[in-house]
Formats: structure tokens, C-alpha cells, sequence
């Protein structure tokens, strides 16, 4: 079997992290190609469907990301979000899925290194969680294989 | 007015592109002016994008400055010519013609990239770390700036050529020129900035010759994620953290030291404040920060409750101590700093790793050889003389002047003289028809020909509805930016096998206006009706390709880019095959999510021009008058049944200047505005509607009938109140009196005070204390100002002033000097130990304890002049709040929409600000604010409509259950359950974050343009292929 590439979905707020992983860019700062980002005006606009779907098409694991505290451009959009990703870690605890597969993470625009470190920080994370159970229809067909 | 006034050009000049020069040019380019802004430097942004974060909210604010930098780079108003300066000008007021000279970049600016190619091959020449790294070849001062391209100093550079052939975009222009241009404008703004005092020279502080003493924006730049240490704190010497820091304030300002200023420059302390509360933040009791100050000057909004955050919750050290010097100990690298404490005379002496010097701003050659071009007058600190109470006009007609270049002064208050320049200059540049039709008339060029204005011409849309997706992909190779990573043709290719692309191709450089033109002949030959660009971020190109769609037929909202450069190539370059899975995967997820993507429509309403000012103090007068000016019609409503505010009770201003004749001059010009309706008294009933079209219930008239306003502005000019504490016996002894009483009594009653001996006042009482936390601004001032003329009347008298801080701002320091010069004596006292005041016959004792005696000393006054300041008039403000659904901040003043960057601007769209009820300042402050909520409030009025945008929530009210959970978490309060029983969300007022669609339940909310079915899209392209 070839050896486990997760693949991580990266919601990110317009604002701060989206334009935090531009400067990454800007700087050059290399991070795993794992991570694929979609762009969300707000992280409070980041629902609990979202991430579960990401989780049932494929990803390996999900990050929102948002402001850092108090920094939002929304006021409190970062807040929602973080309120949200522990209510779908728990939920994914329950499932035995494992909530370890989701986070949240805050920073401001001007952190490109931060971002590249999160970036790596995670992909490393969910490599060793190893691929998620709950993929869907990948993990169906492994099991009716068995 | 306008409409009657005959323009000669629609043109303004505005030197320099700090922040100041920003807002004013934006302000003009949107009230429908066009703009040449010229910068001496590379790129637009001034000093603020040096900077690491701002006080007093400690947030990074470049992210919310650089969408400003690139919106002046973008609007089409707006000719932004950097390496500029001017060398001669003109001509009166109204019709100027100014020559430009522009240095040669040696870069093609539309060519570069910025893909910092140059800049690798030819390491360090990032040149934005003032005194941290030396010039090199290449230089772009920081990684966001605007125009985001490099320039080559030839001086530095050797070989010219090899830069050149480092460039795969061909962009080193070898043979590049000085050019020089004349063009005609009708008015000047300057907003040219300061400069930073350099402290090199002082061989007291060692700076220059120890390299562990830095400047304040150095200390900045270390702390900065952008800057040479990549946000790591460490000291320059041997790169390890530091663990004590000093901050030394008043460096080169307030001054005693050699080539010192006497003025006080204005925003040290709080720069100091935050750089130290950051530090702690960052690294808790890992570094310890200790600041020497003499006065702790934290007079803006909000500042003080700052200060004492700064002190109690980050645990800052405050010493009031001016040390004499900076000495490294040679054993151990220390630097020692001696001081003398407040208390006695003993020498203290302390180590530290790292010494801050907080330096000041003064005015240099370059700025005062720019004042000779224009030939303004200086005052005697250099800086642009303007007048005691208009501090945006200069000494020539037509010449107005913002920011620092007027005095020190911080972000928010340039961006106000920023507006207000705009909302000056306008009056005598404009479109040469009336006010109504500023959009599209006819404008005059330079040679004095007449073109047809340069309002963009869009074709009507295509009709996509129903009709399947055809998209059409474009990839651009932005040179070896893309292209050398991976082969973008080969992605052009593969981007055809994709589910409805109708057409792909690899365009090169995909914001050439070449490629855009390809893309536009290819929607047109191919019918295409949903685009993807393959390229780089849509932060910052996306409004171009809108644009280009736009004008092929195509609703602006059927673009999508994927960012296959920013976020691909440039951070996988060491694996360029993982980079191109990653971009046919980037690319998926667009041509996926493009699919759902629908015509939206950006909702408009149109405009009322009529302004409703609140308020009828100099503030509201003035906004009143400023726009009736320019030909809008003005309802003011006054609470009282008078004219004139708070500064009807005022004499003189410090520098001299007749307040009361300002005033009734002023409420003169107002009864006899025809375009101005006074409405006095008047109180605010109801109100509803949207920016453009408000409708406010008011009751006025001698009976107070209702009746309904129709307005589209409404400026909040509403003042605050004459603070009157209960303290010190105010009010029960007729020795003790208000610095108010005592300037009306001093113009009216001389003689009394040639009796007395002795004058006693206490600064900060009713301000900096728990019930009124903040800093009242003006008494210090007004404490010097009554001092100095109280001994013109009686030069014998004794005056004593007990102090916390004085806090004589800017050129105010200068009074402050005066009188302690002429014997005034400044005695501080501790918050903990306040003074107390007995009754003694006709005078009244004071006891206190002196901080240099270290004992109570009692001191006999004749009178006892208290500095009661101001406070908010809360219980009008929390009625107009509530009524206008404004936000407050804790102690009762209006909270404006940006503290740093939106001064003027209340958060609730077609609302503004100016004067106290913002927060407490000066006449002269009031009435630069009021000038500038004149001119944003111009930039509304400019419009035949309003546009609010298409990212706006939508209900669905099958679905919803009316739970009042979007209610609940909308940050701006917008929806509500509408008599249908389902929740409403008023496009006007969406900010468009998405929080409430989040939120939602039943999925009943969705946010346009990133409806949940185009979210999933994107993860469905993402998957595809792996399923």
C-alpha cells in the first residue's frame, strides 16, 4: 500500500488566515501540499455541515481558521467558530470517529509563519491518526473487501 | 454652492501616500474627483506599515490598511505615481498647474510581479527596517506594498544587467528616465508626513554606538512578523531574547537634550504602552518592561483605561524619571541606566538588556524646501502653519494640509484631517456641471480639451440563468512564478478533461491587459458562461478579473479564481510534482464550485441628498455649513432651544483666539443658510430606513409637534457635558470655581482677581477616576491657558497647580513651558492621595502631600479652580443610540466603526461623527472632525445610488422556524422576525459574514456567494477523483 498522504481541508476567514496563508506565499514559507484551502468571509460562517461533508467525502481532517481573539473582522465570527469546532469534536468523539481530526486555529494576517507552522503542525498530527474511518465510499469498499 | 460655482478642473494633487494621504485621496476619487497622488518613496503607506500593531486595541492593522493601499491603486480616479515629487507650482486657488518629477524605478511596474526573483538573487534588499538592514540593489519596503513591485537603486546596484537577466518578466527597464509633467489641479493637499527624529547624535544614549539601543520603530520592526527577525524578539546584539527592556521617553521631544524639540510629540507614550503590553503578552514575566516617563500623556479616546492596563493587568513598570544615560557595563554587556527618582536625590541605577528610545517627529529639510515650492508658511517648529481654529487650511489659498506635517499626531486623528483636507479641497476642484451628476460628466484634461468622463461603459448582461455551465478555464504562468514550478500548459490541458469546461488555456500573465482581452474575445467566440482563473490570490486580482468578465457581458459574480500561485507554487517549490497535483486539485474545486455560481445583483437604492445634523454646537454648525456649501440641503436639530454647544461658554482658545465672535458668527451663517433649516428645540423620536433614505420622527417647534425628516445622511454632532463633580467643595464655597467660571471671569471681572495672592487648581477632577474613566483632553491646556492669563491680569499672583500628568500635547508644551517659566508652580499629586480642600473664611485651605518633601504641606487660596473636564451626555446618547441603533463605548460616547482607521464613520452605514459626542476634544479638533464627517459623508452624496454589494444573507421563510437564532448572533443586530412571522435580514445593513447562515438550524440562511451548496462543491471537486 503506498504510504499515507492525508489530505486536510483548511477553511479560512478572508480576513486573517486566508491572507496569512498569501503572506506564507509572499515568504516563501513551505508547508505540506496536504492542505487545501477554501476561502470563507468569516470562520463564523463555517458551519457543522461543512466540516462534517468534508469529512464524509474524503478529508483525513478538517481546520478552520479564523482571527485571533478579538481581532475579528466580524467582531466575534472567530468566536462561533471555535464554540462550533468543539460541539463537532465532541459529536465525532461520540461517533468514534475522533474529534482529533478537527481543530481550530486562530492567528492574524500578518503570520505566515504561523500558518505554514500550523499547517505542518496538523498534516503531521493526522498522519499519525492515520486515514479517517469514517471516509466514505473508499472506507466502504475497504470493509466489504475484508 | 456647487452647482453654481464654475470649475476650471475636476483635478486635486495630494503629496504623499501615508494613511492621511490615502483616506483624502480615496474620499476625493469617491466623491467623484480625480486624484494624482505622488509619493517620494517606492510605494504608498507611510509610516503605519512599519508598524507591528496599534494601540489601544493591539491589533495588527496592516490587513486592515492594505485593502485601503490597493484600493488606491486600483480605483480608476486615482493616478498613483510613487518616486515623485513636486518642483514647482502655479497659478491661485481653483487652477494650479504643478510640474512632477518622477525618478526613474529602472522596473516596468506592470510587468513585475513581485515575484522577488531579484530579490533572491541579490539577498537583503528588502529595505524596510529603518536602521536594522542597509539598502541593497532591489528594494520593496514591505511584502504588501502598493504598486507590489520592486525598484533598483543604481547607485547601489553594480551590474544593472545581471539584475535583468535575473528578471524572467523582462521588467528591468535598463534605460529608464527622470520624466517630468506638468498638470493642472484645483487644489493641494499635503499630507507630506514628519520625520522621525534620529537620536544617533546623542552620545548620552548611546544609540548608533551600542547595538542593544534602538528607536521605538525599531523596537516595532523586531516585534513585527514582517520585519528582519520574522516577529522573533530578540536584541540585536547577540540575537538572544532579551529579559529586562527600559523605555526611555521624550527622546529629542520636550526638550532639554541637545537639538531636542519643545514640543511634545504627541503619540510616544502610547507607542511606548503598546510596545511594551506586547512584549508582555507575547512573553509574560519572561520579559520584564519598565518605562521612564515624565508624563504618562494618554489623552485620547479610551487611552487612559490603557495606561492602566498597562499597569495593572501586563504589569508594566511606570518610573517618572528622566535618566541621564545609557552606559553598557563591559563586564557583563549590560546597559546601565542612572536615574534620580521622583522622591529624593539619590542616584538610582538599573541594568538592562535592551533600551527603547522613544523618539519624537520633527520636520527635516525635504519637508521644509517642499513648503518654500509651495510657498506656505511654516510655524516655528517647522511644521505647516495653520490657523488657531482651522487647523487644515494654510497660509495659501487652495493649499490644505493633514497629519503629521500640521503637527504630531496619531492614526485616528490624521485620517480625520485626512477627510476634512478632501472635504476642503473639493470646493475648488469638481466636475464642471452641478453637484447632482458628479458621476457622470463631462471633465476637462489637461490640455484643456474636453473628453467624455472615464466612467466605465459595461455592456448588458447575458442571461445565464438556466442555461448549462460552459466555463471557460484560463491558467496563467505569471512567468516562472507558476510556469517554472509546473507546466501550466499541461494543467490547461487536463483542466479540459473537467466536467462542463467548454474552453481552456494558458494565458501567460493573466492580468496583462493582453490576456484580458483574450479572455474577453474567448467568452464572447465561445459563449462561455462561467469563468475560472488558474493564478493568484483573489485578494488581490479578483475585482480586476470581475471587471474583465463584466465587460465581456458576463454578471461579475460568475468568476472564481483558483489560487494556484500564492498558495501552490510558491510554497511547494522543492516538490513540484505534489505542486501539480495540488493545482489540478486547486483547480477542481473551482470549476466544481463555478457550476453553482448564479448572477447576483448588487442592491442599489437611490439616494436622498438631504443631511440631517444632530446637534447645533461648532461641530454641527460646522458639518452643516460645510456641506450646505457644496449645495445640499441641511436639517439641524438642537436639542436646546440655542446655537453654540459647549464652546458658547468659552472666551479664548490657548492661542489667543476669540471664541465668542467665532461663534456668533457662525450661528449667524447658519440661521441665514437658505439651504439650512434649524430645527430648535427639537428631539429625536423614531427613526428607520437605510443609508439614502432615512426617515427620522422628530418633535420641534415652540408646541414640539412631530414630524417626519427624509434624509439619506445623518451626522451625530450631539457634544458631551461640562463635567460638575461633587467634590472640593464645588458648588458649596464660593472660593471654589471651574476652569469654565474662571475664563468667563477673567474676561468679565479683572479687578477681583487683581486682589488676590494665591490661585490654586486641581487637574483631573470628575476624569481619570473609576465613574469617568477616561482622560478629559483639555484641561490641561485650559489649566495653562487660565494661568498664564491670570498673572497678564495680576503678575504677583501665586498659582499652583496639582497634577497627575500634564498632558500639553503637541505645540500646547510650549504653554505648559511658558508658565512654568513665569513662575506657575506644577506640584503632582497621587490618585491615592488626593488633595483636600477646608473652608477658610473667604479662601479655602489645600492639603497635600508635596512628592519632593515627602510631607503634607497645606496651602492657602484665594480661589480654587477645578479641572472638571468633560463627561458624555449619557443620558442623550443612550436615547439617540438607541433610537439611531449606534454603539457605545462604556463611558457614553458614540463608538465610531474603526477606532484607528474609520474615525469619522459610525458603524451603522450613512452615519457619522464629529466633536465630543465621539469623545472629548479641543474647538480646534472639533472642528477638523467636523469638516471631515462632512467630507465622508460627501462620498455618499457623490452617488446617484447606493450600492450595497451582492455578499448579503438571504431567508428562506419556508424553512425558517423563527428560533431567533440568527437574531442572536448577528454582530450587528440586523435581523428580526418580520410580521410574517419569519426572520428578515436587510440587505442594506449586512455586513455579509456568513455568521448567521453558520448558525442556523434549518439551513434556512444562506450568504450569497458562498452558498452551502457551492462550499460542498468545492469539496466535491476536491474528492472527485479520489472516490
Amino acid at each position: 500500500m503506498d504510504k499515507f498522504e492525508p489530505v486536510i481541508v483548511a477553511f479560512c476567514c478572508h480576513y486573517c488566515a486566508y491572507t496569512a496563508a498569501d503572506m506564507a506565499g509572499s515568504k516563501r514559507i513551505p508547508y505540506p501540499p496536504n492542505v487545501k484551502i477554501v476561502r470563507v468571509p468569516c470562520s463564523g460562517k463555517v458551519d457543522a455541515i461543512h466540516i462534517m461533508k468534508a469529512l464524509e467525502k474524503g478529508a483525513d481532517g478538517v481546520y478552520v481558521a479564523g482571527c485571533l481573539e478579538g481581532d475579528c473582522h466580524f467582531k466575534k465570527g472567530n468566536l462561533n467558530a471555535a464554540h462550533r469546532v468543539e460541539y463537532v469534536k465532541k459529536l465525532l468523539d461520540e461517533t468514534g470517529i475522533g474529534g482529533d481530526r478537527v481543530e481550530m486555529v486562530m492567528m492574524s494576517a500578518g503570520m505566515g509563519e504561523v500558518f505554514a507552522q500550523t499547517a505542518t503542525t496538523i498534516t503531521e498530527k493526522i498522519r499519525k491518526l492515520g486515514p479517517n474511518p469514517a471516509k466514505f465510499p473508499s472506507n466502504r469498499k475497504a470493509a466489504s473487501n475484508e | 454652492m456647487e452647482n453654481q460655482k464654475s470649475f476650471q478642473t475636476n483635478k486635486v494633487l495630494v503629496i504623499g501616500g501615508g494613511v492621511g494621504g490615502i483616506r483624502a485621496t480615496l474620499d476625493m476619487a469617491e466623491s467623484g474627483r480625480d486624484v494624482v497622488l505622488i509619493d517620494k518613496a517606492h510605494s504608498i503607506g507611510g509610516l503605519m506599515t512599519q508598524l507591528d500593531r496599534t494601540f489601544p486595541t493591539n491589533n495588527c492593522d496592516l490587513c486592515t490598511l492594505s485593502p485601503n493601499l490597493s484600493a488606491s491603486g486600483r480605483e480608476h480616479r486615482i493616478e498613483l505615481m510613487t518616486m515623485t515629487s513636486l518642483t514647482k507650482i502655479e497659478g491661485e486657488a481653483g487652477n494650479f498647474e504643478v510640474t512632477l518629477v518622477t525618478k526613474p524605478r529602472y522596473i516596468d511596474t506592470d510587468k513585475c510581479t513581485a515575484c522577488g526573483q531579484c530579490h533572491a538573487k541579490f539577498p537583503e534588499c528588502v529595505n524596510f527596517t529603518p536602521g536594522l538592514d542597509h539598502r541593497a540593489p532591489t528594494c520593496m519596503r514591505y511584502p504588501q506594498a502598493t504598486p507590489n513591485a520592486f525598484s533598483i537603486d543604481p547607485d547601489k546596484c553594480q551590474d544593472m544587467e545581471a539584475v535583468a537577466s535575473v528578471c524572467k518578466d523582462g521588467a528591468v527597464l535598463l534605460d529608464d528616465a527622470v520624466r517630468e509633467q506638468k498638470i493642472r489641479v484645483g487644489a493641494v493637499i499635503v499630507a507630506a508626513g514628519a520625520e522621525i527624529f534620529d537620536p544617533a547624535h546623542l552620545d548620552n544614549f548611546g544609540q548608533g554606538a551600542y547595538p542593544d539601543v534602538v528607536t521605538s520603530l525599531e523596537y516595532e520592526r523586531i516585534l513585527s512578523a514582517s520585519g528582519p527577525t520574522n516577529g522573533v524578539l530578540v536584541r540585536p546584539s547577540d540575537k538572544k531574547q532579551p529579559k529586562r527592556i527600559a523605555w526611555i521617553q521624550c527622546v529629542g521631544s520636550r526638550g532639554i537634550q541637545k537639538k531636542a524639540v519643545s514640543y511634545c510629540s504627541n503619540v510616544c507614550c502610547m507607542f511606548a504602552m503598546k510596545e511594551a503590553i506586547v512584549t508582555r503578552e507575547r512573553f509574560g514575566d519572561d520579559i520584564e518592561t519598565i518605562i521612564f516617563y515624565m508624563d504618562i500623556r494618554a489623552f485620547g479616546k479610551d487611552y487612559e483605561g490603557y495606561f492602566q492596563r498597562a499597569k495593572d493587568e501586563y504589569g508594566v513598570r511606570f518610573v517618572r524619571s528622566r535618566p541621564h544615560s545609557v552606559i553598557p557595563d563591559e563586564s557583563t554587556g549590560a546597559l546601565v541606566i542612572k536615574y534620580c527618582p521622583e522622591d529624593g536625590t539619590a542616584n538610582e541605577e538599573e541594568n538592562f538588556d535592551m533600551v527603547v528610545l522613544s523618539t519624537g517627529f520633527r520636520i527635516g529639510k525635504d519637508l521644509r524646501s517642499l513648503a518654500e515650492i509651495l510657498d506656505i508658511d511654516l510655524n516655528l517648529h517647522g511644521y505647516a502653519a495653520t490657523a488657531n481654529l482651522d487647523s487644515i487650511a494654510t497660509s495659501r489659498p487652495g493649499i490644505f494640509v493633514c497629519g503629521m506635517f500640521e503637527s504630531p499626531k496619531d492614526i485616528p486623528e490624521t485620517m480625520v484631517q485626512g477627510s476634512a483636507a478632501a472635504s476642503c479641497a473639493m470646493q475648488f476642484a469638481g466636475p464642471l456641471s452641478d453637484a447632482d451628476s458628479v458621476a457622470d460628466t463631462d471633465l476637462e484634461d489637461e490640455n484643456g480639451t474636453w473628453e467624455f468622463a472615464v466612467e466605465d461603459e459595461f455592456p448588458p448582461e447575458i442571461n445565464v440563468e438556466g442555461k448549462e455551465a460552459k466555463i471557460g478555464v484560463f491558467i496563467c504562468d505569471c512567468g516562472f512564478n507558476i510556469g517554472g514550478i509546473l507546466d501550466a500548459d499541461a494543467l490547461a490541458d487536463y483542466s479540459k478533461t473537467l466536467d462542463n469546461v467548454a474552453f481552456s488555456e494558458m494565458i501567460g500573465h493573466g492580468c496583462s491587459s493582453e490576456s484580458m482581452q483574450k479572455i474577453q474575445s474567448a467568452i464572447k467566440s465561445e459563449n462561455l458562461n462561467r469563468i475560472v482563473i488558474g493564478g493568484c490570490s483573489p485578494r488581490t486580482h479578483e475585482t480586476k478579473f470581475q471587471d474583465t468578465i463584466r465587460k465581456a457581458g458576463l454578471n461579475k459574480y460568475l468568476v472564481e479564481m483558483a489560487n494556484i500561485r500564492d498558495q501552490n507554487t510558491w510554497v511547494h517549490m522543492d516538490q513540484p510534482e505534489k505542486a501539480m497535483e495540488k493545482a489540478r486539485e486547486l483547480i477542481r474545486m473551482s470549476v466544481s464550485r463555478v457550476k453553482y455560481s448564479h448572477p447576483l445583483v448588487e442592491y442599489t437604492l437611490p439616494m436622498n441628498r438631504d443631511v440631517l445634523v444632530v446637534g447645533g454646537g461648532v461641530a454641527g454648525m460646522t458639518a452643516a455649513l460645510t456641506l450646505a456649501d457644496q449645495g445640499f440641503r441641511i436639517f439641524v436639530a438642537e436639542r436646546s432651544g440655542q446655537l453654540g454647544g459647549l464652546a458658547a461658554g468659552i472666551k479664548k482658545t490657548i492661542e489667543g483666539e476669540d471664541v465668542s465672535t467665532f461663534i456668533t458668527g457662525l450661528i449667524d451663517r447658519v440661521k441665514n443658510h437658505s439651504r439650512i433649516q434649524v430645527m430648535a428645540p427639537c428631539i429625536i423620536v423614531d427613526h428607520e430606513g437605510m443609508p439614502g433614505m432615512f426617515t427620522t420622527g422628530v418633535q420641534t417647534g415652540p408646541q414640539m409637534y412631530y414630524r417626519q425628516i427624509s434624509h439619506g445622511i445623518t451626522i451625530l454632532a450631539t457634544g458631551a457635558l461640562h463635567n460638575r463633580p461633587d467634590e472640593y467643595l464645588l458648588g458649596k464655597h464660593p472660593a471654589v470655581t471651574t476652569q469654565l467660571e474662571i475664563d468667563t471671569k477673567i474676561n468679565d471681572d479683572p479687578d477681583s482677581i487683581k486682589k488676590w495672592d494665591t490661585v490654586a487648581m486641581i487637574q483631573c477632577v470628575g476624569s481619570r477616576t473609576a465613574d469617568n474613566p477616561n482622560c478629559s483632553r483639555v484641561c490641561c491646556q485650559a489649566a495653562v491657558k487660565n494661568a498664564l492669563s491670570l498673572l497678564d491680569i495680576n503678575p504677583e499672583l501665586r498659582i499652583f497647580v496639582l497634577y497627575r500628568d500634564i498632558r500639553t500635547y503637541g505645540f500646547q508644551e510650549d504653554y505648559y513651558q511658558e508658565a512654568r517659566n513665569r513662575g506657575v508652580v506644577f506640584i503632582r499629586y497621587e490618585d491615592s492621595a488626593k488633595p483636600v480642600v477646608e473652608e477658610d473664611g473667604e479662601g479655602v485651605n489645600i492639603k497635600f502631600c508635596d512628592p519632593v518633601l515627602g510631607r503634607d504641606v497645606i496651602l492657602s487660596a484665594d480661589c480654587l479652580c477645578l479641572s472638571t473636564g468633560f463627561i458624555a451626555d449619557d443620558e442623550s446618547t443612550e436615547d439617540l443610540a438607541m433610537i439611531f441603533k449606534l454603539p457605545r463605548t462604556d463611558d457614553g460616547y458614540f463608538l465610531e466603526d474603526h477606532i484607528k482607521l474609520r474615525p469619522v464613520d459610525l458603524p451603522v452605514p450613512g452615519f457619522f461623527v464629529a466633536g465630543t459626542a465621539h469623545a472629548p476634544k479641543n474647538i480646534r479638533e472639533s472642528i477638523a472632525q467636523a469638516k471631515a464627517a462632512a467630507g465622508r459623508a460627501r462620498t455618499l452624496l457623490a452617488r446617484d445610488e447606493i450600492n450595497l454589494g451582492a455578499a448579503v444573507a438571504r431567508v428562506d421563510g419556508k424553512k425558517c422556524a423563527s428560533c431567533l437564532i440568527c437574531v442572536r448572533a448577528c454582530p450587528y443586530n440586523v435581523p428580526f422576525i418580520n410580521a410574517d412571522g419569519y426572520s428578515e435580514i436587510d440587505p442594506a445593513k449586512c455586513h455579509g459574514c456568513g455568521i448567521c447562515a453558520g448558525e442556523c438550524p434549518a439551513k434556512a440562511i444562506q450568504l450569497m456567494q458562498y452558498e452551502d451548496d457551492q462550499i460542498i462543491a468545492r469539496l466535491d471537486g476536491l474528492f472527485e477523483r479520489m472516490n
